[in-house]
Formats: structure tokens, C-alpha cells, sequence
């Protein structure tokens, strides 16, 4: 065999993989979308689930993914940023910071089931705050925590050292220079970590279980104190433990298909923002 | 004026400077020349102390910036390196407009005043000859300017801050000759009213531009004289071989 037909069929491999993958994506899709689109319409959007969950629609569960969405956000991302500004622009690489990097790698690979017992033990039973948004947000926001600041660190690192030196040589401190010059120029990278963390967010189970989400929950929240629905914990419900399985299966569908938007959604707006920063701060 | 005295510098172990004591003139450009290696950068980032910014490093001797020992304890560097102002060899200017560039030192310093800003952004630019070239496009982004024009805008951002000395590391080994020479005749201008110490790998360029030159090699200050008289009758034969050309 010549060395040119190994090459080619090396690459057909190679691309007949990539197809695959971007088979499955598509498969899952298209199999959420073909059984879920039936039941879409505005009632669904709008309304709570009547009939034992067999009816009615969803708007609870929405509203409380997107306040947990939120919530966690607010909690995981000044920590994360900041932690990341610590360790890639401050601590240098003694052996603190690999300890914390280590701890962090080490955090990131806890299953989101304990981090839903960490969080009920803690923020819902021993600091009181019940089963609430925030207990969830901040269960969610720890879950997440990793993400963020390994994301942020990529995007520190990412910055060549000439616009730090440049920076400093004008008479800026080190905190000016993060301020002005380095976080403006890694922002849009920061936003991709934001977007793989909201898609993460918004599709966990285990953590919202014992610390926000509610079974059956018509009224929408008021306040940070109340419980809320969340989709992919309803999308477990209806499909596990309703009261009619069989009849709820097209609403089970029409939950899935409603995450998926919403995090589409989630990623179409982050890229916006990419970009529109992205072009601001183009280097050469 | 700048002044060296018995300077030693060290990266970790590695001995980078030994024993290196001179002077510098204000209103005098003074080269530095000499294999890759030798030193010269090391030495010139001394005097706005951009070397505290690599772990490891070591110091003795003292270094004088206009009558004060900027190691001594005590200095605020910020304010150091708004007196001690430096090119560097790649222009890196910010991801922000040509003004913003310029008014960036002034910022950082707590400058608030809209119209001062302005002034002073004008005046830098003229007195970097890039006035004329960027004077309609003030907002638009620095990057798209051509590499030339992106080093006098470095240059032009450094003046903001009015400093007394200007450290330049090679400020011109990444143009091209026209954006190169206009660099030169720059230098020429600017020696009226800052002290400039500059880098370089070009002799020509040394003899162009100095008024005094330094040849270092292996962390040794090899020779230090007039550049006419390094150039022509220098007195050591390391001088001699390196000018020509004999290694390098």
C-alpha cells in the first residue's frame, strides 16, 4: 500500500468520525424535536401543568430554570473570575497555587450528586435557608465553579505579556493593568466559559433535587426564599413518577425540546456579546 | 542624568551583569551594542525596573535616576516608570484607539480633565511625528495602523506621561528601513528635551543615532566612549573585531 492511499484512507477516517458525531447531535435533535414539537404552543409556554402533570403546560418549571440560571451565575462568576485573576495574574506558580489548581481540577470531577447533598446539609439545613433559590443558585454555583475558573484562566493566560509590560512600563499597577488592559482583552473568552456554564446549569438534576426544586409548584416564585420548578427535574417527573406516564410522554418531549431552546438561546446571545466585544478589542 | 555604580545582576545563578558602572549625559543618546546575550537589554531594563517583574533576580551596586537610587527603599515604582519611560523591540500598543493609546498613561495616573487630556494627546503625538499621519482618525483602532506608525504611537504614549529618560530595547528591529530611519530622525528630535539610552543590534544604527556607546559582552562592559571614537579608533580589540564584523 503507498504511503498515499494510507494517507487517504487515514483521512477518511478521520472524517467519517467527525460525521458521526455530528450525526448523533443531529439524530438526538431531530428525535426531541420530531416528538416534542407537537405539543408547543402558547398555553404550553404560559400556563402550569394541570391534570396530574398530564396537561396544561410549563411556564413554573421555566421560570425557575431561569432563575437558577441567573442565580448561579451571580454566585459562581465573581468568585471564579477573581480566584483566576489570583492565581494566573498574582500568585505566580509556588506551590499554593498548584495546590489550589489541583483542588480545583479535584472539584470539577465531584459528582453533581454530592454536591446536591453538600448543598442541602449546608445551605438548606444549617445555614436555614430551606429548599430556595438560593440554595440551589449557590449548590449550582459551586457545581459550576470549577468551569468558570479554569475558562477564565485560559483566557488570562491567553493575553501575551507585551500589553502587561507595555502597561506597567507607563506607570499603571498590576491592578490597572487586570483592569484596563488585560480583562477588556480576555472578556470574550470569559463569555465562552460563561456559556458552557449556563448550558451546564441548566441541564443538572442531582443538585436542585434536595435544594430548590419543586415537584408540583403552580405560583411562580416571589422572592430568594421559594422553592421553584426547574425544567430538567420536571422533564425527570414526568418521565419517572407522574401519575400517567404514557399520556404525559408528549409533554416529557415538549420539555426537552423547551431546555434545549433555552440554552441555544443562552449560546446565540453569549456569541452576540462575544463578538460585539471580540471586534472592540481585536489584535493585530 | 543616569548613573551605574558597580552594578551585579543575576538570574538565579546565572551572573548577567558584572560590575558595570557608568553615566549617562541628559539630552544625550546613548547606545548599547553587542552579541545576543551579552547583557545590554538586561542592563537598560534596569533603570525603570522592569527586571522585578522576572522571579529570581538579583541586584547590587546602585542605580541613579536623577540624583535618587531608584533600588533604595522606599521608591514607588509606579511612579518610577512614569519618569523612566520605555519602547519595546515588538510595538504593542493597546486594543484601544490611537487616542485612548496615548491617553492610557494619563489615566492610569488619575488624569480626569477632558480637555488637558486632549492637549497633551496632541502634543505626544506631534512630538512623535505621528500627529499629521493620525490627526483625522483619532478614534479608530491602533492595530490599523502599519507597524511604523505603531511604534511612534508607542513612542508617542510614553511621552504622555512626560518622563526625563526614554529606554528604547531595540525600537526599530521589527521595521522595516523607511518607518526605521523615520525612528532615527525621531531620536534626533526628541534628544533636545529627554534622555534616551537605546538598545541595538544595527551599528549603524549606533552610530547614527548615539552620542555614546556602550559594547558589552558575556555581562562585561567592554568599552564605553564617544561613538565617534568607538566606531573609528576604538581602544579595546574585542571593540575592533566586533565592529567589523569579525564575530557577532
Amino acid at each position: 500500500m503507498s504511503k498515499h492511499t494510507g494517507q487517504n484512507i487515514a483521512f477518511w477516517i478521520f472524517r467519517l468520525l467527525g460525521l458521526i458525531v455530528v450525526g448523533i447531535l443531529l439524530w438526538i435533535l431531530g428525535f426531541i424535536i420530531w416528538n416534542g414539537i407537537g405539543v408547543i404552543d402558547w398555553e404550553f409556554l404560559t400556563e402550569a401543568p394541570t391534570d396530574g402533570m398530564t396537561g396544561g403546560g410549563i411556564f413554573p418549571a421555566i421560570v425557575g430554570t431561569c432563575c437558577l440560571i441567573l442565580g448561579s451565575m451571580i454566585v459562581a462568576f465573581p468568585i471564579g473570575v477573581m480566584s483566576a485573576i489570583y492565581t494566573t495574574e498574582y500568585a505566580g506558580n509556588g506551590r499554593v497555587v498548584r495546590f489550589i489548581r489541583i483542588m480545583t481540577d479535584n472539584l470539577g470531577g465531584i459528582p453533581s450528586i454530592i454536591f446536591g447533598l453538600f448543598g442541602m446539609s449546608l445551605f438548606v439545613n444549617t445555614l436555614g435557608w430551606g429548599d430556595s433559590i438560593l440554595a440551589g443558585s449557590f449548590t449550582l454555583g459551586l457545581l459550576v465553579l470549577p468551569l468558570v475558573i479554569r475558562t477564565t484562566e485560559e483566557a488570562l493566560k491567553a493575553i501575551p505579556d507585551s500589553f502587561r509590560t507595555g502597561s506597567l512600563a507607563l506607570g499603571a499597577t498590576k491592578l490597572q493593568t487586570i483592569r484596563r488592559v488585560v480583562l477588556p482583552m480576555a472578556f470574550p473568552n470569559i463569555v465562552t466559559g460563561l456559556i458552557l456554564s449556563i448550558g451546564r446549569v441548566s441541564g443538572e438534576t442531582a443538585p436542585i433535587l434536595f435544594t430548590v426544586a419543586a415537584y408540583f409548584l403552580p405560583k411562580l416564585p416571589t422572592g430568594i426564599f421559594d422553592q421553584v420548578m426547574a425544567l430538567p427535574y420536571h422533564l425527570y417527573v414526568i418521565a419517572t413518577s407522574g401519575t400517567d406516564l404514557e399520556s404525559a410522554r408528549p409533554i416529557a418531549y415538549g420539555t426537552a425540546l423547551v431546555l434545549i431552546v433555552i440554552v441555544l438561546i443562552m449560546n446565540i446571545l453569549a456569541s452576540i456579546l462575544r463578538r460585539y466585544f471580540g471586534k472592540k478589542v481585536k489584535t493585530n | 542624568m543616569i548613573q551605574s555604580k558597580n552594578i551585579d545582576f543575576y538570574y538565579s545563578d546565572f551572573h548577567a551583569l558584572k560590575g558595570i558602572s557608568m553615566e549617562m549625559e541628559a539630552h544625550t543618546v546613548t547606545a548599547f551594542i553587542g552579541p545576543s546575550g551579552c547583557g545590554k537589554s538586561t542592563f537598560l531594563r534596569l533603570f525603570n525596573r522592569m527586571n522585578d517583574l522576572i522571579p529570581g533576580t538579583r541586584l547590587t551596586g546602585e542605580c541613579i535616576v536623577d540624583g535618587r537610587d531608584i533600588y533604595a527603599r522606599g521608591v514607588n515604582v509606579d511612579e518610577l516608570r512614569k519618569q523612566v519611560g520605555m519602547v519595546f523591540q515588538k510595538p504593542n500598543p493597546f486594543p484601544k484607539s490611537i487616542f485612548e493609546n496615548v491617553a492610557y498613561g494619563l489615566r492610569v495616573n488619575g488624569v480626569g480633565d477632558r480637555k488637558f487630556i486632549e492637549q497633551r494627546v496632541e502634543e505626544s503625538l506631534a512630538g512623535a511625528a505621528l500627529w499629521n499621519e493620525v490627526k483625522d482618525k483619532l478614534k479608530k483602532s491602533a492595530f490599523e495602523l502599519s507597524g511604523g506608525q505603531q511604534q511612534r504611537l508607542c513612542i508617542a504614549r510614553a511621552l504622555a506621561v512626560k518622563p526625563s529618560v526614554l529606554l528604547m530595547d531595540e525600537p526599530a528591529s521589527a521595521l522595516d528601513p523607511i518607518s526605521t530611519s523615520k525612528i532615527e530622525e525621531l531620536i534626533h528630535e526628541l534628544k533636545k528635551d529627554y534622555t534616551i539610552v537605546i538598545v541595538t543590534h544595527n551599528m549603524q544604527q549606533a552610530a547614527r543615532v548615539s552620542d555614546k556607546t556602550g559594547f558589552f559582552m558575556l555581562g562585561d562592559l567592554v568599552e564605553f566612549s564617544d561613538t565617534k571614537k568607538m566606531f573609528l579608533n576604538p581602544d579595546k580589540e574585542q571593540t575592533q573585531n566586533y565592529i567589523t564584523g569579525r564575530f557577532g
